[in-house]
């Protein structure tokens, strides 16, 4: 027996190390974009007409400069937060007050109301965006921050009702119950005792909604098409198609573009990851 | 992350919740009316709070999905251009032009090829991932970030820096290829009609692998343990121990992933419409793609909304049948 341990314990450790060392490996390979990315974006213009995709070569901070007021990312950035901050809020306040009816609270016609929900969560958006882009039109709401706040939120309502629902569901009935002897109504039993049970469920939906809002490309491709309230992901478009050639900037804008991604990421990995793998329900 | 997927054990039942009620389940959702014993005073005012709450809701989705899904069928069935108020009724015209468009065709099969590669790929790597870090506990947080990472990332960025790396000229897969001696491969990745889908689907399949691996990494998790030493100490070798212990306990989830990638290779848009615009020539024009230029470029509303409609109508089958294989699976699997 302690023959094997002792043979086997080194060939072990090098195997774990060898497990390690391509990890490794793998980690660098799937960042490397990313790292590309960061290295062009910081190096000086010279470097990056000489040697544009050498990693970390110089230092510099003009290209971001000239991203941020001549390719106009400071209003891309303005716009995006204007994009994805009320539809996340509009996406986790909805969806918390109708997550809590479905679970909690009978009335005729939900199972229904609940179906018609549910099948935002099957259909793709692609196969209602172009009768929705007359419509919009129609209402006045094309170009404008409003109609494409309302399309977001719409689009994240499905899956966070569905979110919120599961939460509330798995709330134990007494406590409710106690709080009507109580003489609880049925207002206060639910902002009162069943909000704060869910808080940590509503901070990831937010979180998980805040970056599918921000990443969204199509509905400021579609809907927002006259450009005065272009986020950056669209903005980042149409500066690859002018300056293809002005790597630099062009990389300055992408960092622009992934850094409230990357610290949300990090701040908030657990929680997204938790999100995108109950979002794995959506087709 | 761990919790998320299937397991049941009391303290995680909460975050688990979400995932595990992956379809509407109709009798959970009765049990919660039938709640008896309830006085009537009481039932009441819970139907008056829940109708108003739930009433701005679905004003939002009546609004902005119900009324333009609606639309879009009674689009697909006339002749609209965009501009005429009242577009003539074609009937099934559109559809009958659809089949005998050989764009269509086209596009269908980069669609195929897309489905084929772009599921088995992530599938077959994602996996490969979770296991080489089932058994790693040090640095296990930076490896899964690591992985994860281009998944959340937006696809106008992947674009972009990937476009880098397929320059033709002094792009890295070039210079990586001419600096282990095949440098005879080397070409513009974006720009030749024969490499022009793949390269994308590459860059794809990057982006999402890092979502598969985190979804199959929380479903070895629960794998049985003693299973796999049992079957170690018979002297299985580790392929058969995937193949006979590992896979048929992470088969639900193996299915769900399959679906949702799957999904995903008929609704494809962003990144191709971001990397080749469904060029050069044509090579990566997928239905996608093919009906956001026949509606926005070419004016052709209702030909664009009939492909559109196609595209979710061949999804449907694959999404039901998966979906219902994984359910008889996991009803077995877990006694549930």
């Amino acid at each position: 027996m302690t023959v094997t341990r002792n043979t086997m314990a080194p060939r072990r450790r090098a195997f774990l190390t060898g497990k390690h060392l391509l990890l490794v490996v793998l980690s660098f390979l799937m960042l490397f974009p990313v790292i590309l990315t960061i290295s062009t974006a910081l190096k000086t213009d010279e470097d990056v007409r000489v040697n544009p995709f050498g990693l970390f070569s110089s230092f510099s901070l003009e290209n971001i400069v000239t991203a941020w007021t001549e390719g106009n990312f400071s209003d891309y950035v303005l716009n995006s937060f204007l994009l994805s901050v009320p539809s996340t809020v509009l996406v986790v306040v909805l969806s918390t007050m109708a997550g809590y009816t479905f679970a909690r609270l009978p009335f005729p016609g939900r199972s229904i109301a609940f179906y018609l929900v549910v099948l935002g969560l099957l259909v793709p958006f692609f196969t209602y965006m172009i009768p929705l882009y007359f419509q919009l039109r129609g209402m006045g709401l094309l170009d404008t921050l409003l109609g494409s706040n309302l399309v977001l939120a719409t689009i994240g309502l499905s899956f966070g009702t569905f979110f919120m629902r599961a939460f509330f569901s798995d709330l134990p009935t007494e406590l409710e119950q106690a709080a009507r002897m109580d003489g609880a109504s049925e207002w206060q039993i639910f902002v009162k005792i069943m909000l704060p049970l869910v808080k940590s469920g509503g901070w990831t939906l937010a979180v998980f909604t805040f970056l599918q809002n921000w990443n969204n490309f199509l509905v400021p491709l579609l809907y927002l098409p006259s450009g005065d309230y272009r986020p950056l992901t669209t903005g980042l478009y149409l500066f690859l198609g002018g300056r293809s050639i002005d790597i630099g900037p062009l990389a300055a804008g992408t960092l622009i573009t992934i850094l409230p991604v990357i610290v949300l990421f990090i701040a908030a990995q657990r929680r997204l990851a938790e999100g995108f793998l109950s979002g794995a329900v959506k087709g | 992350m761990s919790r998320a997927t299937t397991a049941p054990t009391s303290h995680t039942r909460r975050t688990a919740a979400p995932v595990r009620s992956g379809r509407p389940r109709a009798g959970r959702l009765r049990s919660g009316a039938v709640r008896s014993g309830q006085p009537r005073a009481t039932r009441r005012a819970q139907t008056r709070l829940g109708i108003a709450l739930t009433i701005p809701l679905m004003a939002m989705i009546v609004t902005f999905f119900l009324v333009p899904l609606g639309s879009a069928v009674y689009y697909a069935l006339v002749d609209f251009n965009g501009i005429n108020p009242q577009p003539p009724f074609v009937g099934a015209d559109n559809f009958v032009e659809l089949f005998g468009d050989p764009k269509v065709w086209a596009a269908l099969k980069n669609n195929a090829i897309w489905i084929v590669l772009g599921t088995a790929a992530p599938l077959a790597i994602g996996l490969g991932l979770a296991l080489l870090m089932w058994a790693v506990r040090r640095g296990s947080i930076f490896y899964r970030v690591a992985f994860f990472f281009p998944y959340v990332l937006p696809q106008v960025a992947i674009g972009v820096v990937w476009g880098w790396i397929y320059d033709p000229v002094r792009g890295w897969l070039n210079q990586a290829l001419e600096t282990v001696g095949l440098g005879s491969l080397a070409t513009g990745w974006l720009g030749n009609p024969d490499t022009a889908l793949y390269a994308v689907l590459g860059t794809a399949v990057w982006a999402t692998t890092g979502f598969v691996f985190i979804i199959f990494l929380s479903a070895l998790r629960n794998v049985d343990m003693e299973l796999v030493e049992a079957s170690r100490l018979d002297g299985t070798n580790p392929f058969q121990r995937l193949w006979h212990i590992i896979l048929p306990q992470i088969m639900p989830v193996f299915l769900m992933v399959t679906t949702i990638t799957l999904i995903g290779g008929f609704s494809v848009f962003d990144i191709i419409f971001i990397m080749t615009g469904g060029g050069p020539a044509g090579a990566t024009e997928v239905l996608g793609t093919y009906a956001y230029s026949s509606a926005f470029q070419l004016n052709r509303i209702s030909y664009g909304t009939a492909l559109a409609l196609v595209i979710t109508v061949l999804a449907v089958p694959f999404a039901v049948g998966l979906n219902r294989l994984q359910r008889r699976l996991s009803l077995q699997g877990t006694g549930a």
